[in-house]
């Protein structure tokens, strides 16, 4: 479509003058963006679904293998337990992120005293770098001499060996994932400020209690944002944790924490099954996208703006 | 607004500019670049510089860069990148466990050929396990460096001042527990061990000389195998005892107290009294100055056995540099070459004449009693030759250390291993 | 919409579990005003603390002496402080040459996302509503792609291209705007730039390069810084694609150093955590930059997300004069 209407804009260049040849500069300036996202991110999508379908080990050329390859990883239980822990994860990471942002959201929206200071406090640790965030919490969580472990020690509650113990290792994780939640908290901000106060100052002359002006007019008014953060975090959260489990844990103790796209990595680079690799790879795409294909088509019918 | 937006720009701009970009490499009149991968701690990066180094002196027209990646991980997922890219390292040391799958992507430039052209190496000067380890369809693929195994390396301070003699040469296993036993200590009376008897890694390459030594197998077939044996009752007997040393003793420090400090960092600080590791250990524990440390031989079950260490020299096929990367290889390989890696402790060397010579036994350096590495020669075996041993080592490493550490029956381990090697054994 | 009006007004409903308000008697409602106030600094302090609290830690321990174990109580410095960690750490890796890449790395990065974004932005907030509607699209998927499910084939596509050990690589996808977030935010930015504005400066002959330059660009500085930041920051904290793509150890960046330095001796943590200090320190300077300059992050993410609920806060944004000041 992009290329029709390139070539639409050229042909009628010297036909209808600087109109057309405004359309032609403006679809230039698009290039380095279109161009990018179809070097980067489709034509990649396109050899993944390809090689997918191939025995291809990186040194030898990819061999056409049919659907050999989804038939192997849909037997392995390693592949069924990484996509098992990488649900578990975003069913609760994304909700916990979600919720933080909003509560978060809701207390320090008022722009009172210190307001922003608190804010930039809570927006700190989510722009740490993923590698430093890893290790600060590796250093959190060790489990004796870690301030987390000190802490509990201290106060008589009992210290878990969080990373170490296949059973608090990915809770650990979501731990970890859930206080990373100043992006979302800001947008939800923004989206709370956004509500004219007006609207407050009616309800209340209704007669509607705080509950109520939340419960009927915040909660319905955030709707769309809140649905918008949970999808990011639900697609993202699994991604998101491939950094932290490289460094803290490796996809232990046993395969505790082995997200997918931790195991795709180890099956690629780890041992050269590209082709396998290609094949799990696909099977996420597809999950997300039907995924997002749904909720759009939710949101498409809660949504009242079709200005974006 | 823009203003400042402008100044910050060009702020990182002119910043950018001073940043160093990746400088030409140090001036010697190499004609040809040869890179070197490796995976090891900062004293094995600095015995193979010393190696690249003396090289250089000899071939000026040969530069050799190495390149250490510490993590036995990362080390791997690297090198299977840079295959992939087309462009891996000229050389790559590796262990004979873990080189299958280049072996079978064909990655590896064999150096049968090369050896029986040289002048300066012959097939006879090398230990014929360790040959064997690397040969793959009868043809020598890379060129094994050491032909090393595990000890038991104990700290003899501690044992003095437990009373305790140093070990016999042939300590049985009861021994080795009670020894163990009677060096873990609570020494401040806190309820916590700061002293463990024992540092031993889960994995199978650990227990397997074990089960060998109980009569047990790890394979059905050591030449063409279809699966493990770790459930036969030898086999499953010794992992227990072996599991047993942490879950029932705690003789060896368990999940927790690894994580917080492992059993190295442990010997090296004087806390921990024995540790089970090969020859790769010696170079940074030669840097001990607290306390005096030796080594004696694994303890004896039914009959002797232990496990080959060694790593090759391997030249990848995609190289366009392999006359020079063998004349390194070659080099390394020489009585000069191995002599110095073995000098500084690294290796028991491969070259059978090299084993016996001082330069290794050196009584002046420690561990005094490196004839004990030499004794065990005749008991080392290998695991199965296979393109995928590393996926099944790894699959049974993943159950055997839950299990170690009380996460997970035995029983319910070796299930599961048998359960998720069984793939790779087709 | 006054100040006044929002406090009384909008603050009830952030405290959830409050009980109803109610219209109460002129004198105590002022005491009551004030305690609830005090309620909510106490509250809100303590959130910022716990989010805090992690930070200081790693600042603690990367301070104590090296070679003791760590100590088993919850003191501030048990075993004293040891300033010399920080110029230790750049003697056992070579740090600074790090640093120096991450910086080049993250600057280029940065300057070709902003123009690639600014572009993008300015093109699509001028195209017809069909054609936008689907960029919009197009970005927002592009958002809800995980790198993840890119890295092999990107890596093979580079290693084709023989990018591989270059920073080109690491930058690459700055060619699309780093993340298509960035080409959004530009794009809502301009989109609330009066579109009249273009169009006249396009009526005189003014071409499109010319009204992006002169006219567009000008109006949406605090864009520009935030994306600059984000972006920047972006690159300093990439960790992946270093880890693929980078292959001498010469070239390698901050993020990969962090992590070598972490495997030669996992539990020497005062180390470590020094290390993980020098690299955040820039980026929580940049986001102190980032908030100062454009005093009060909400107002402008308000902005820049205006369409946001109902669209009529429009209004109530101010005019590009303030935009431009």
């Amino acid at each position: 479509m992009n290329l029709h209407h390139v070539r639409g804009a050229l042909a009628s260049s010297h036909r209808f003058g600087p109109q057309a040849r405004h359309q032609l500069a403006l679809w230039l300036l698009l290039t380095p963006f279109l161009a990018g996202a179809f070097l980067l991110i489709g034509l990649p999508a396109l050899i993944t679904f390809g090689l997918a379908f191939t025995r291809y080990d990186a040194i030898s050329p990819p061999v056409w293998n049919g659907l050999q390859n989804f038939a192997t990883i849909f037997q392995r239980d390693l592949f069924w337990i990484a996509v098992r822990h990488s649900l578990l994860f975003a069913a609760t990471a994304a909700p916990l992120q979600v919720l933080g942002a909003m509560m978060l959201a809701l207390l320090l929206h008022p722009p009172r005293r210190g307001a922003k200071l608190y804010r930039a406090a809570v927006y700190l640790s989510s722009v740490l770098p993923d590698v430093a965030y890893a290790l600060i919490w590796l250093w959190l969580f060790n489990p004796l001499y870690g301030p987390i472990n000190l802490l509990l020690g201290s106060a008589g509650l009992p210290q878990p060996a969080w990373l170490v113990d296949p059973a608090t290792a990915l809770p650990a994780l979501v731990i970890m994932a859930a206080l990373r939640v100043g992006e979302g908290m800001l947008l939800l901000i923004a989206a709370r400020q956004a509500i004219p106060g007006a609207y407050f100052q009616a309800a209340m002359l209704d007669g509607a209690g705080r509950w109520q002006s939340f419960r009927y007019l915040t909660l319905p008014l955030l709707t769309p944002w809140l649905l918008l953060l949970l999808v990011r975090d639900v697609v993202l959260g699994a991604h998101g944790a491939f950094t932290p489990v490289y460094i803290m844990t490796g996809g232990g103790p046993g395969y505790a924490t082995t997200l997918l796209p931790f195991l795709i990595y180890e099956e690629a680079f780890g041992h050269l099954r590209i082709g396998q690799a290609a094949a799990m790879m696909t099977v996420m795409f597809t999950a997300i996208g039907l995924l997002v294909g749904v909720v759009y088509r939710w949101a498409n019918r809660l949504a009242y703006d079709d200005d974006l | 607004m823009w203003a400042r937006v402008t100044l910050v720009a060009l702020i990182m701009v002119v910043l950018a500019a001073c940043a160093p970009v990746a400088p030409p490499p140090v001036a010697h009149k190499a004609q040809e670049t040869i890179l070197f991968l490796i995976s090891g701690d900062p004293t094995d990066e600095a015995a193979y510089r010393t190696l690249a180094d003396a090289f250089m002196a000899t071939a000026p027209t040969v530069q050799v860069d190495l390149l250490n990646i510490p993590s036995g991980g990362d080390f791997r997922r690297r090198l299977a990148a840079d295959f992939a890219a087309g462009a891996p390292p000229d050389i790559f040391l590796i262990n004979y466990r873990r080189y299958g799958p280049y072996l079978a992507a064909g990655a590896i430039e064999a150096v049968e050929p090369y050896l029986a052209r040289s002048t300066q190496l012959a097939r006879e000067d090398f230990y014929p396990q360790a040959l064997d380890a690397f040969t793959w369809r009868g043809t020598l693929q890379c060129m094994p460096q050491n032909m090393s195994s595990p000890v038991i390396y104990y700290n003899r301070d501690l044992f003095a001042a437990a009373g305790l003699a140093d070990p016999a040469a042939d300590w049985a296993w009861a021994d080795f527990l009670a020894t163990a036993q009677a060096l873990t200590r609570d020494l401040d009376g806190d309820n916590e061990i700061d002293q463990y008897g024992l540092g031993i890694e889960p994995a199978l390459v650990r227990a397997a000389p074990f089960i060998w030594m109980n009569g047990g197998e790890v394979v059905d077939d050591p030449v063409g195998p279809a699966r493990l044996t770790l459930d036969s009752a030898a086999s499953r007997a010794a992992l227990q005892w072996f599991v047993e040393l942490q879950t029932v003793h705690g003789v060896v420090p368990d999940a927790v107290a690894e994580a917080a400090e492992s059993s190295e960092s442990r010997f090296l600080n004087g806390r921990l009294a024995m540790i089970m590791e090969s020859r790769r250990a010696t170079p940074e524990f030669r840097a001990i100055d607290g306390f005096d440390w030796d080594v004696a031989p694994l303890p004896q079950g039914a009959t002797r056995a232990s496990i080959l260490h060694s790593d090759a020299y391997c030249m990848a096929a995609a190289s366009r540099h392999q006359d020079a990367a063998w004349r390194f290889i070659e080099f390394a390989n020489t009585r000069e070459g191995q002599s110095i890696l073995a000098r500084i402790g690294r290796t028991v060397p491969s070259r059978i004449d090299l084993a016996e010579a001082p330069v290794f036994l050196d009584p002046q350096a420690r561990p005094v009693n490196s004839r004990a590495f030499v004794d065990a020669i005749p008991e080392i075996r290998t695991f199965p030759a296979m393109t995928t041993w590393f996926d099944i080592e790894s699959a049974v490493e993943a159950e055997l250390e839950q299990a170690f550490y009380g996460q997970l029956s035995l029983d319910e381990a070796i299930r599961n291993a048998e359960a998720r090697s069984a793939e790779f054994f087709q | 919409m006054t100040m006044t009006s929002r406090h009384t007004v909008e603050a009830p409903a952030s405290v959830l579990t409050a009980p109803a308000a109610e219209r109460p008697h002129k004198r105590t409602g002022a005491w009551r005003r004030r305690g609830r106030r005090l309620l909510w600094q106490m509250l809100a302090l303590s959130v910022a603390a716990l989010f805090l609290t992690p930070l200081l830690w790693m600042v603690v321990a990367s301070l104590q002496p090296v070679g003791l174990p760590p100590a088993r109580t919850l003191g501030w410095f048990p075993q004293g402080v040891a300033w010399s960690n920080y110029s230790e750490i750049f003697r056992i890796i070579p740090l600074a040459r790090q640093l120096g890449n991450s910086l080049w790395v993250s600057s280029v990065g940065a300057a070709v996302t902003l123009l690639t974004a600014s572009w993008a932005g300015f093109a699509m907030a001028q195209m017809a509503p069909p054609v936008r509607r689907r960029l919009v699209a197009l970005a927002l998927l592009l958002l809800l792609t995980p790198a993840s499910a890119v890295w092999l084939p990107r890596y093979l596509l580079f290693s084709a291209a023989g990018l591989i050990d270059t920073y080109t690589a690491l930058v690459a996808p700055a060619l699309m705007g780093t993340k298509s977030l960035f080409v959004l935010m530009y794009y809502w930015s301009f989109r609330r730039v009066s579109l009249e504005l273009f169009e006249a400066a396009r009526l005189e002959g003014a071409g499109v390069w010319a009204s992006w330059r002169h006219i567009a660009l000008p109006l949406v500085g605090p864009t520009t810084l935030a994306v600059l930041v984000l972006s920047f920051s972006h690159y300093w904290s990439d960790f992946v694609d270093p880890l693929l793509f980078l292959k001498s150890a010469q070239r390698f960046t901050v993020a990969v150093g962090l992590r070598m330095l972490q495997q030669m001796d996992v539990t020497n943590w005062p180390l470590l955590l020094a290390g993980v200090v020098i690299m955040v320190a820039p980026v929580l300077l940049l986001y102190a930059l980032l908030q100062v300059m454009l005093r009060g992050d909400a107002h402008f993410w308000r902005r820049t997300l205006r369409n946001g609920v109902g669209g009529e806060n429009a209004q109530e944004g101010s005019p590009p004069a303030e935009l431009s000041g």
